[in-house]
């Protein structure tokens, strides 16, 4: 089991982030409600300590004696918990105070602000407190004298609890939108990444039997998912490929093994089929032994051409020697001369100027050899087998003529086959298999050259080998 | 008996043409390629052919398809690499009798080629039966009233050859041809060497004569 999901870490990511939104949100909200609340408050209490102070005003009778009106009281916000006030002269006597007045209250304001808080019968008050306000009420005639201290408080509960109901309404309001929101990120997360599970489940239908990757609409046109796609695509292209070609090789080379082992085999039982000599025994076992030299020798180059396409296909090749061509070409000459011999065909070597290329000397070696031996073995006796060496540009080039009977263009497209025959008889008189040539073809493009074939019927067949040279 | 093997892995033919010489007792040829093998099959009468698919100048398949466009109704064993659905119905097709798979068993591979001679001489039972006579084919014994008798490698050919079509009379220059393949020198008397040898050993013994000699005809093989 996966232990990580993206959806699941979008999913996470998404509702962390719109939580801490509407926590957020709700605590700017709740301050500025309260703030707001609180300040209608102080206003609505300032207003009636201002109206309460309005209601003072010098005496006609006794000047200038200040009389309190109680009678224009304004009514208390609650009934049950009624308000406070008081009002005393600049020169400190009291000149009016609420009858609920309690006698040991001295509401004094924290810092330079002009309101205080108090509990009082068992709800919390909140008090304002303006000192030095005129007399308002004076005939014209009189001068300012006197100045009014004014303390009036209001019980806070029902702001308070207004406060509270405002928090509360908000948090759920952000609650709901929270779990909207969530769900719909969801939702379009789910479906924004349906693409991406297409894509698996096309990849997952793709087999060995299938190798078409066949993406939905939907992941295709992804922007995100083209280069994933394409990569596959193309991973999926040389996967099969390789495929077809180890199936066809492994196809190929079972149907070959299986000629050398029949000899085998029945020469094995013939030998069984009744008593016999020592003398019979011991040749049958030679014969036996022959038999599996070839088809020992026929897995040598089936696993030699093998290894040749596996560099080929750019695998990874051990570091490499800068060698000359010619010597190469002379042991390979050399090696054949029995078989050059044998057919009566003479092998020339021509060599002009160095040709240093960076390659296995044994693998070139291999590459001449099976180039060589098939031109003398298509020589008729008594001629000559030509081996040219030049160098044209930056590519060292190997001419092998033969003055064979050459072959039709229909021929020439089949040479490099793997286990092809041009012609059977003759190829398996000398042991050959057909694989010379594929893996002559297959190691020189590991080394990145190129083998280029020429013959036209009746005047013989030159192969053209070319490789980069290094200096 | 007289086989023909068109087979181009040399040391192939030569074991399979050694088992049929040793264990079926038959006279066999051998050829390395297309061309040679249908020239062959034309001018010899052969009673089995084995066949190769993969030959040089001439492959297998034509060489088959030649031989029964001439009219040719000699049973044909072919010996194949491949063992495909496709090309067995072909070749099944193309007028073979039967195949065998590379690599095949020798033992195998014989049972199907005398197999084949039988059902080709119009019989299908592995002993032939003649009056009172019974030759195995499988282990080249005979007995006559389930007594064995002794004979030559020859002696048992000739016999086999006449046991295949009791009641005809087989000239001799026919029991020559199927009883020799190229290696052998051909001398005439030797077969009425082998008549008598069979005479002596079959019907000199005071029971009903088998083998009747036609003047000028031939021989024939009658319970």
């Amino acid at each position: 089991m996966p232990k990580t999901s993206i959806q699941r870490r979008l999913i996470a990511a998404v509702v962390i982030s719109q939580l801490a939104l509407a926590v957020g949100l709700a605590f700017v909200a709740v301050y500025f409600t309260r703030r707001q609340l609180h300040d209608a408050f102080d206003a609505q209490l300032r207003g009636r300590a201002m109206s309460i102070a309005a209601l003072v005003r010098y005496s006609e009778e006794e000047h200038p004696k200040l009389i309190f009106e109680d009678d224009l009281v304004p009514p208390s916000l609650e009934k049950q918990h009624p308000d406070l006030y008081q009002v005393r002269a600049g020169d400190g006597h009291l000149i009016a105070q609420s009858e609920n007045w309690p006698g040991d209250l001295h509401p004094t304001p924290a810092g330079n602000r002009e309101h205080a808080n108090f509990d009082f019968d068992g709800v919390e008050y909140r008090a304002v407190i303006i000192d030095r306000l005129p007399v308002l009420d004076r005939e014209p005639d009189i001068p300012p004298g006197d100045v009014l201290n004014v303390i009036y408080a209001s019980p806070t509960d029902e702001t308070t609890l207004a406060i509270a109901f405002a928090g509360v309404g908000i948090g759920l309001g952000s609650a709901v939108l929270l779990l909207i929101t969530v769900g719909l990120a969801v939702w379009g997360l789910r479906r924004g990444l349906r693409p991406l599970s297409e894509l698996a489940s096309s990849a997952s239908a793709v087999s060995t039997s299938n190798w078409e990757l066949n993406p939905s609409n939907d992941a295709r046109e992804t922007l995100e998912l083209a280069p994933l796609t394409s990569a596959m695509t193309t991973m999926l292209d040389g996967l099969h490929r390789a495929f077809d070609q180890q199936r066809d090789f492994l196809a190929n080379a079972a149907h070959e093994l299986k000629t050398p082992v029949a000899v085998l085999k029945s020469t094995l039982q013939s030998l069984l089929q009744r008593p016999r000599a020592t003398e019979e025994y011991r040749a049958g076992l030679e014969e036996a032994l022959q038999d599996m030299a070839r088809l020992e020798k026929l897995l040598h180059s089936m696993l030699r051409l093998a290894r040749a396409e596996q560099w080929a296909a750019g695998s990874t090749r051990r570091d490499l020697e800068i060698i000359e061509v010619a010597p190469t070409c002379q042991s390979a000459i050399e090696r054949l001369a029995p078989v050059a011999r044998e057919r009566n065909v003479t092998v020339d070597l021509n060599t002009n100027g160095a040709m240093p290329v960076r390659a296995d000397a044994e693998d070139l070696e291999l590459v001449w050899a099976n180039l060589v031996e098939n031109a003398i073995r298509f020589s008729p006796a008594g001629n000559r087998v030509q081996v040219r060496l030049h160098a044209d540009g930056g590519h060292g080039v190997v001419e092998i003529a033969d003055n064979g009977p050459g072959m039709t263009p229909d021929e020439l497209a089949h040479i490099f086959e793997r286990f092809h025959r041009g012609d059977s008889s003759r190829a398996r008189a000398t042991g050959g298999y057909g694989l010379g040539l594929s893996i002559a073809k297959a190691l020189i493009e590991a080394y990145g050259g190129t083998i280029v074939p020429e013959s036209t019927p009746g005047h013989g067949t030159r192969m053209v080998v070319s490789v980069p040279l290094r200096t | 008996m007289r086989v023909l093997i068109v087979e181009d892995e040399r040391r192939l033919a030569e074991n399979v043409a050694r088992s049929l010489r040793e264990s079926a007792g038959y006279a066999v040829d051998v050829t390395f390629d297309g061309e040679e093998g249908l020239y062959m099959a034309g001018s010899n009468p052969y009673d089995l052919i084995l066949l190769d698919l993969m030959l040089p100048k001439m492959d297998g398949l034509s060489v088959l398809k030649a031989i029964r466009r001439s009219g040719s109704a000699v049973p044909v064993l072919v010996l194949t690499a491949r063992d495909e659905k496709e090309s067995v119905v072909a070749l099944l097709n193309a007028g073979a009798d039967d195949y065998v798979a590379k690599p095949f068993d020798l033992g195998e591979l014989m049972a199907r080629a005398k197999a084949l001679i039988r059902r080709g001489k119009g019989q299908s039972a592995a002993v032939l039966k003649v009056g009172d006579l019974e030759i195995s084919t499988a282990d080249l014994t005979v007995r006559r009233k389930g007594k064995a008798v002794g004979l030559t490698a020859m002696e048992y050919r000739v016999l086999e050859y006449l046991a295949h079509r009791p009641g005809a009379v087989v000239p001799k220059t026919e029991l020559l041809e199927h009883l020799y393949d190229f290696n052998w020198e051909r001398f005439s008397n030797v077969i009425e060497v082998y008549i008598s040898g069979l005479r002596r050993k079959l019907d000199d013994t005071g029971d009903t004569k088998l083998i009747h000699t036609l003047r000028g005809q031939g021989y024939m093989l009658r319970g």
